[in-house]
C-alpha cells in the first residue's frame, strides 16, 4: 500500500520560515552557543581576577587536559542518561583500569615476557584495558537490561566493588613507572604532537567543515528541502575555519619550557639565538582524544541507527519496544560503551600520573553526572547533546582551574562547582519550560 | 579515607562471617584478674596454671597494606619470642564491630589489648570493657583520650619538622609551595603545619628567606587533585615569571601529584618532601624526583608494642615499662629515652592547653628522613627490597643504595 | 497480497492472556479474510486492546495459537510481529516524543545508506510524501513530535503502520483525537487499505464507525467474544444490547431489553 500513497503529488517543498532572525537562518544550536558564551565568560572572569594572567595557550593547555576525561567519560553518560539510566560506577571503573595498565606494563606484561622497553607493550596493555572496560560495562549492562536491577543499584554496587578490587589488584599501594609511549597519551611537554601536525590538523578540520556543509546542502538538495541561506552558509564555514586554524595556532602559541627546549636544539642540532629558542608544543594528545570522541560519540549518537534508538527508549520506552527495537540490547551496548570510555580516561589519568593510585578516579562519576546535567541533559530522558556534556565538562573544570589558579582553596572551589551546578540547571529548566517543553 | 567506599560491603561481610563463626571461647578462661594475677603463681593462683600471656590486637582495618605486613608481623614474632601468645581481629573500618571485636578478645582471654582505634572517641565502652576485665590497653599509633592507657607512636609534629628540616637543607631560602591534605583532617590543618613552624618554617618566611607562592589543601588527600593543583600553581607562577624553588607536600599522595605536575610541565625537578614510605615515593627518592620521604618504620612501633604488652603481663606498672636494649634501630629511638615517658594529650577538643588534656604514659618514636643519600635504611629493615626500590633508576644517577 | 486457498489470512484460536490472576482474555477465537475489515467492539476492560497487543507482540498469550494463511506462527515479541507484516496503530499512539516525525514513522526500521549511516534525507523525503497524503496541512517535519496537535501526533502514527508492507493492519482508536475532516480522512484510508486486500482489525468507541467500516463486528464482554456478526444482520441497537448486556440478542429477556430502553 505504499505505492498507494507514495504515488500522491509531492507535497509544497519548502518550509515557510520567518526571516525575522537570521540566526535562526544558520540553524545554530542556541543552547550551545549560549554555553560557549558562558565558558568564555568564566575564562574572562578569572583572567580579570588574576590581573590578566589567565588566558594563555599554556594555561588554557593545562586547563583542558585536566578536563579531558571527564569530557570523554561525559559524552557516554550522556546516552546513558538520555536512556534513563545511571552510572554510578564510572570513577571507580577508572580506578580499575587505570591501575591494570599501571599493573600490565610494570608487572604482568613483564612476566609474559613483554617488557617495559618493548616498543608495542604500551599498545598491548591499552587494548586489554579498553577490554577490561568494555568488559565491565557489559556486565553491568547485561545485568540492568536482562536481569532488570535498576541501574542505579547495579552501578552504586560497582563503584563499591570496583574501587576495592582496586585495592586487591595493587594490595593497596601505588603503582609508578610507565612506558615512555604510553605517557604521551597523558600530554604533557612530552605528549603533545608538535607544531606541524598541528597546523595539519587545523586545515584538515576546515576541510572536513567546508566539506560537511557542502554535503548537507547536496543532501537537501537532492530531496529538495529548505537550504540555508548562501550567507548563513558561507558565514558557517568561515566561523568553522576560523575556529579550526584559530585554534592550531592559539596551540602553537605554547612552548616547550626552556630547559626542555634548549635539550631540543642540541638534539637538532640548532643554535640557541639569544632569549632562547621557543619550540611550539601544538596540541596534547589528550584534547586530541577528546575531540576525536565527540566527533564519533555525536556520529553514533545522531548518525547509527543505536543514537537513534537511545533517544527515542529515553522519550518512550514502551514506544521504541513496540516499534520493534531491541531495547534490551540497546541499553546493554550504552554500558559497553560507557566502560570502554572509562577505559580511555583511564588511560589519560594513568599516563598524567606516570602510574596509579589508589584513588584515581576518585569523585569522577560526580563530575562526569554534572558534566552531562550542565551541559543540559535532562534526568527525564531523550533530552542531551554529546558536544553540550563536553562543553559542560570544560565550564566545571574552567571553574576548577580559574578558582586555583587564583590561589583560592578547594572547599571554596566545591561550594562554587556546586552552586553552578544548580544553577545551571534552574536556568536550563527555566528555558525549557517558557520555550514550550523542550 | 578512601577505603570507607568499602566499608559497607566488607562490614556486611564480616557480619556474616561474625554470625557464623562468633561462639565465643570459653568463658572460663577470661578471668577478670587475670593481667595482675598471672606473673604472681604464688597468689591466688585462679590463672595459676601457666606463666603465658595473650596479648590481642584489635586493628581498626586491614585495608591499608601496613598494618596486615609490617606492624602485625612484629607485634606477633615479638610477643611469641618472649613465650606468649598473640591473637587478633580486624573491624574493616566499623567503630560498631571493633566494641565487639574487643569483647571477643577478651573473651578470649587477653591479658593485654593493643587498640589501633578506629574512632578515637567512640572506642570509649571498648576501653570500659576492658577496664573491667582488668585489662591494660596500650593505644597503637593513634591517640586515646583516657589517662589509663600506655601511647605508643610515632611523633607527628615531628614528621612535619622533620619534613621542612630536610627541605631547609637542601633549599635554604627560596620560593616555596606548601601543599596540604584534607582540610578537615587535624593532621593537615594543624600538626605537620606546626612541625613545619617549629622546624622554622614561619621564621623564614617573616625574614624573607622564603616566599610562598602558594598554598593548598587537597581534599581526601587525593593524588589527582594535588597533580591538578600543582599544575594550576605552576601556571600561574610561570605566568608571573616566577621560579618555584620547593615543594612542601605533606604527605605521599600529594607529593607523587605534585612530582607528576613538574613532570607534566616539563619543571626541572626540584625538592618535594612527603612523609609515609609509600613504594612510588620511595622509587622517586631513588629516581632524584622527591627530595625526602619521612619514614615512620612500623616494624620499630610494632616490636616496641610487643615488648611492652610482654612487660605488662608481667605486671610491670605502665610507669616503669622500657624498652629493653637492643630491641629497635636507634635512629627510631624516643628522644625522651628507653623509659616510658609522661606524655600530654591535646584533650578531647584537640587544642593544646585548653584545660581538658591528659597525661598518659607514651614511647614516641622519631621518624626518619630519608633522602638519597640513606636510602640504606630501606633495605636493612626489610621495607623494600633493592629490585623494587631501584626499579627504573639510571645506573649514572643512581643514589648509593642502588649502586 | 490477497490470502490464498481457503484458509483465513489470520486466525486466533483459545487466547488466554492473564495479568497477574485477572484473565483479561479469556479463551477467544477470531479470524480476519484479506481484503476483510473487522470491527471489535465492547466495553472499557472488555479485553479488545489487551487482545489485539497479543496479535502485535506487546503481550505474550498464556495459551492458544495463532495461525497465518493456516500456518502456526509465534509472536513473542513487537519484532516477531513486524517480520509477519502485522502492523498496529495504537490507542497510545506509541511515539517517541522527543524525535520528529520522521524518525518515529521510521522507528525501528530506519533507511540508512550502505555504510550503515541514517538516511534523515530519504526518511524525511518519504514522510513528507505519506503525510501529504494523510495530512496535507502538515510542516513540521523537523519538530519533536510532542509539540504536535493530536491530530498530527495521530497522523504520524497512521503514516508509521502504513508505510511497510502490511498485510494485516491493527487500529485501535485510530480516530480518537481527531476533527471531522481528519476522521473522513481516516475512513477513506481505511476502505482504500481494505481494497489493497489487507485484513484489518478496527477497535473503536464509535459505534457508527463500525457500522460504516467493518464487514463483520465482533464483540467483547469481560474478556469473552459475546458473538460475531455479519454488519446487516443486526441493528445498532441490537449491537450495542450485546455490548452492554454481554449476551446475544437471542438470550436477552425482554426485562433486560426493557431495562436498556428505560
Amino acid at each position: 500500500m505504499a505505492d498507494a500513497l507514495t504515488g500522491a503529488p509531492a507535497p509544497a517543498r519548502a518550509e515557510r520560515r520567518s526571516f525575522g532572525a537570521a540566526v535562526a537562518a544558520t540553524e545554530v544550536d542556541l543552547r550551545l552557543f549560549g554555553m560557549l558564551i558562558a565558558l568564555v565568560g568564566i575564562l574572562v572572569g578569572f583572567h580579570i581576577m588574576s590581573g590578566g594572567k589567565l588566558i594563555q595557550p599554556a594555561n588554557m593547555i593545562t586547563l583542558a587536559v585536566q578536563a579531558s576525561g571527564v569530557a570523554i567519560m561525559a559524552t557516554g553518560m550522556v546516552l546513558i542518561i538520555v536512556s534513563r539510566g545511571i552510572d554510578l560506577s564510572v570513577g571507580s571503573l577508572v580506578g580499575v583500569v587505570a591501575m591494570c595498565y599501571a599493573l600490565l606494563m610494570t608487572d604482568w606484561l613483564p612476566a609474559l615476557g613483554l617488557g617495559i622497553d618493548h616498543p608495542i607493550q604500551w599498545i598491548v596493555a591499552l587494548a586489554i584495558g579498553l577490554g577490561i572496560g568494555a568488559s565491565i560495562g557489559a556486565v553491568q549492562g547485561f545485568i540492568i537490561a536482562y536481569v532488570g536491577v535498576p541501574s542505579f543499584i547495579v552501578t552504586l554496587g560497582g563503584l563499591l566493588s570496583l574501587r576495592g578490587s582496586v585495592w586487591l589488584l595493587s594490595s593497596g599501594a601505588a603503582v609508578s613507572g610507565l612506558q615512555t609511549d604510553f605517557r604521551r597519551i597523558g600530554g604533557g611537554v612530552l605528549g603533545s604532537v608538535g607544531e606541524l601536525a598541528t597546523w595539519a590538523i587545523g586545515v584538515g578540520a576546515c576541510i572536513a567543515i567546508v566539506g560537511l556543509i557542502v554535503y548537507n546542502r547536496r543532501q537537501r538538495q537532492r530531496f529538495g528541502f529548505a537550504m540555508r541561506p548562501i550567507w548563513a552558509e558561507v558565514l558557517l564555514a568561515a566561523l568553522g575555519c576560523a575556529a579550526a586554524i584559530g585554534l592550531s595556532a592559539f596551540a602553537n602559541a605554547s612552548y616547550l619550557p626552556a630547559g626542555l627546549a634548549t635539550q631540543y636544539a642540541v638534539e637538532h642540532g640548532i643554535t640557541e639565538p639569544a632569549g632562547g629558542l621557543k619550540v611550539p608544543m601544538g596540541y596534547p594528545w589528550p584534547v586530541l582524544l577528546v575531540i576525536g570522541v565527540t566527533i564519533v560519540m555525536t556520529f553514533i549518537a545522531t548518525r547509527r541507527r543505536f543514537g537513534r534508538y537511545v533517544y527515542a527508549y529515553g522519550g518512550n520506552p514502551d514506544a521504541a519496544e513496540l516499534a520493534g527495537i531491541n531495547t534490551r540490547w540497546t541499553i546493554m551496548k550504552t554500558f559497553i560503551l560507557m566502560g570502554l570510555l572509562c577505559a580511555v580516561a583511564a588511560a589519560i589519568g594513568s599516563a598524567r600520573l606516570n602510574g596509579a593510585t589508589l584513588d584515581v578516579g576518585q569523585s569522577d562519576e560526580l563530575y562526569v553526572i554534572a558534566a552531562a546535567v550542565v551541559g543540559g541533559t535532562s534526568f527525564a530522558g531523550g533530552i542531551g547533546t554529546i558536544p553540550g556534556a563536553v562543553l559542560g565538562a570544560f565550564v566545571m573544570q574552567s571553574l576548577a582551574y580559574g578558582l586555583s589558579f587564583n590561589g583560592v582553596n578547594s572547599p571554596t572551589q566545591n561550594v562554587v562547582a556546586g552552586i553552578v551546578l544548580i544553577v545551571a540547571v534552574a536556568f536550563d529548566t527555566f528555558n525549557r519550560r517558557r520555550g514550550g517543553g523542550r | 579515607m578512601r577505603n570507607r567506599r568499602l566499608a559497607p560491603i566488607t562490614a556486611i561481610a564480616v557480619l556474616i562471617l561474625a554470625a557464623c563463626t562468633s561462639n565465643p571461647p570459653a568463658a572460663s578462661e577470661s578471668a577478670p584478674e587475670s593481667a595482675g594475677a598471672s606473673q604472681a603463681p604464688a597468689a591466688s593462683g585462679s590463672q595459676a596454671a601457666t606463666g603465658d600471656c595473650t596479648v590481642a590486637v584489635s586493628w581498626n582495618n586491614f585495608q591499608q597494606p601496613r598494618w596486615a605486613a609490617k606492624d602485625k608481623p612484629n607485634i606477633q614474632e615479638t610477643v611469641e619470642a618472649g613465650g606468649g601468645t598473640y591473637i587478633d581481629a580486624d573491624a574493616n573500618l566499623d567503630t560498631v564491630q571493633q566494641l565487639t571485636d574487643v569483647e571477643t578478645l577478651i573473651g578470649q582471654g587477653a591479658d593485654v589489648l593493643i587498640l589501633l582505634a578506629q574512632d578515637t572517641a567512640g572506642v570509649g565502652p571498648a576501653l570500659e570493657t576492658a577496664a573491667n576485665a582488668g585489662v591494660p590497653v596500650i593505644a597503637y599509633d593513634r591517640l586515646i583520650e583516657d589517662p589509663s592507657v600506655l601511647y605508643i607512636t610515632f611523633d607527628n609534629v615531628g614528621v612535619g619538622k622533620a619534613e621542612a628540616e630536610a627541605m631547609f637543607e637542601a633549599v635554604p631560602e627560596g620560593n616555596y609551595v606548601l601543599i596540604k591534605g584534607d582540610p578537615g583532617d587535624p593532621n593537615a590543618s594543624t600538626f605537620l603545619p606546626s612541625g613545619w613552624d617549629e622546624a622554622g618554617l614561619q621564621d623564614k618566611i617573616d625574614s624573607g628567606e622564603i616566599t610562598i607562592v602558594d598554598d593548598q589543601f587537597t581534599d581526601a588527600w587525593d593524588t589527582q587533585t594535588a597533580q591538578n593543583n600543582m599544575e594550576a600553581i605552576i601556571d600561574s607562577a610561570n605566568a608571573d615569571g616566577t621560579q618555584i624553588d620547593a615543594v612542601l607536600a605533606e604527605n605521599d599522595s600529594t607529593a607523587l601529584g605534585v612530582v607528576a605536575a613538574l613532570q607534566a610541565k616539563g619543571y626541572d625537578p626540584i625538592p618535594v618532601s612527603g612523609q609515609d614510605g609509600d613504594t612510588a615515593n620511595l622509587q622517586n627518592v631513588a629516581k632524584g624526583l622527591q627530595y625526602v620521604d619521612v619514614w615512620k618504620d612500623a616494624n620499630e612501633l610494632g616490636k616496641v608494642a610487643g615488648a611492652a604488652a610482654l612487660q605488662l603481663c608481667e605486671g610491670t606498672e605502665m610507669a616503669d615499662l622500657t624498652i629493653p636494649d637492643g630491641l629497635i634501630n636507634d635512629d627510631v629511638a624516643p628522644t625522651a629515652g628507653m623509659a616510658a615517658a609522661d606524655f600530654t594529650t591535646p584533650g578531647p577538643d584537640g587544642e593544646p592547653d585548653s584545660g581538658d588534656e591528659n597525661t598518659v604514659t607514651s614511647f614516641i618514636l622519631q621518624p626518619q628522613p630519608i633522602t638519597a643519600d640513606n636510602l640504606d635504611l630501606i633495605l636493612d629493615s626489610g621495607w623494600l627490597t633493592k629490585d623494587v626500590l631501584c626499579e627504573g633508576v639510571e645506573a649514572d644517577s643512581a643514589p648509593p643504595a642502588c649502586q | 497480497m490477497a490470502g490464498n486457498g481457503n484458509a483465513p489470512l489470520l486466525e486466533m484460536r483459545y487466547i488466554s492472556v492473564s495479568f497477574g490472576g485477572v484473565r483479561a482474555v479469556d479463551n477467544v477465537s477470531i479470524d480476519l479474510h484479506a481484503g476483510e475489515v473487522v470491527g471489535l467492539v465492547g466495553g472499557n476492560g472488555a479485553g479488545k486492546s489487551t487482545l489485539m497487543r497479543a496479535l502485535s507482540g506487546a503481550h505474550r498469550p498464556d495459551a492458544g495459537e495463532i495461525l497465518i494463511d493456516g500456518a502456526p506462527v509465534t509472536i513473542a515479541n513487537p519484532r516477531d510481529a513486524k517480520a509477519l507484516n502485522i502492523e498496529c496503530i495504537y490507542q497510545t499512539l506509541a511515539l517517541a516524543d522527543n524525535v520528529d516525525a520522521p524518525a518515529n514513522v521510521f522507528l525501528g526500521r530506519e533507511l540508512t545508506n550502505a555504510l550503515g549511516i541514517l538516511d534523515d534525507g530519504a526518511m524525511e523525503d518519504a514522510t513528507r510524501k505519506l503525510m501529504g497524503r494523510l495530512n496535507p496541512n502538515f510542516t513540521r517535519f523537523k519538530n519533536p513530535v510532542m509539540s504536535l496537535s493530536g491530530g498530527q501526533r495521530q497522523a504520524v502514527a497512521i503514516a508509521r503502520a502504513v508505510y511497510f508492507e502490511a498485510r494485516i493492519m491493527i487500529m485501535d482508536e485510530p480516530t480518537a483525537a481527531l476533527g471531522p475532516a481528519e476522521t473522513a480522512q481516516v475512513r477513506d484510508l481505511i476502505r482504500q487499505l481494505k481494497n489493497e486486500g489487507i485484513g484489518i482489525f478496527l477497535i473503536s468507541h464509535d459505534i457508527h464507525d463500525v457500522f460504516d467500516l467493518a464487514d463483520r463486528i465482533s464483540v467483547m464482554y469481560h474478556g469473552r467474544i459475546v458473538g460475531t456478526v455479519k454488519r446487516d444482520e443486526l441493528s445498532i441497537d441490537e449491537v450495542l444490547g450485546m455490548i452492554i448486556l454481554g449476551k446475544r440478542p437471542d438470550e436477552v429477556s425482554r426485562e433486560e431489553l426493557a431495562s436498556l430502553n428505560g
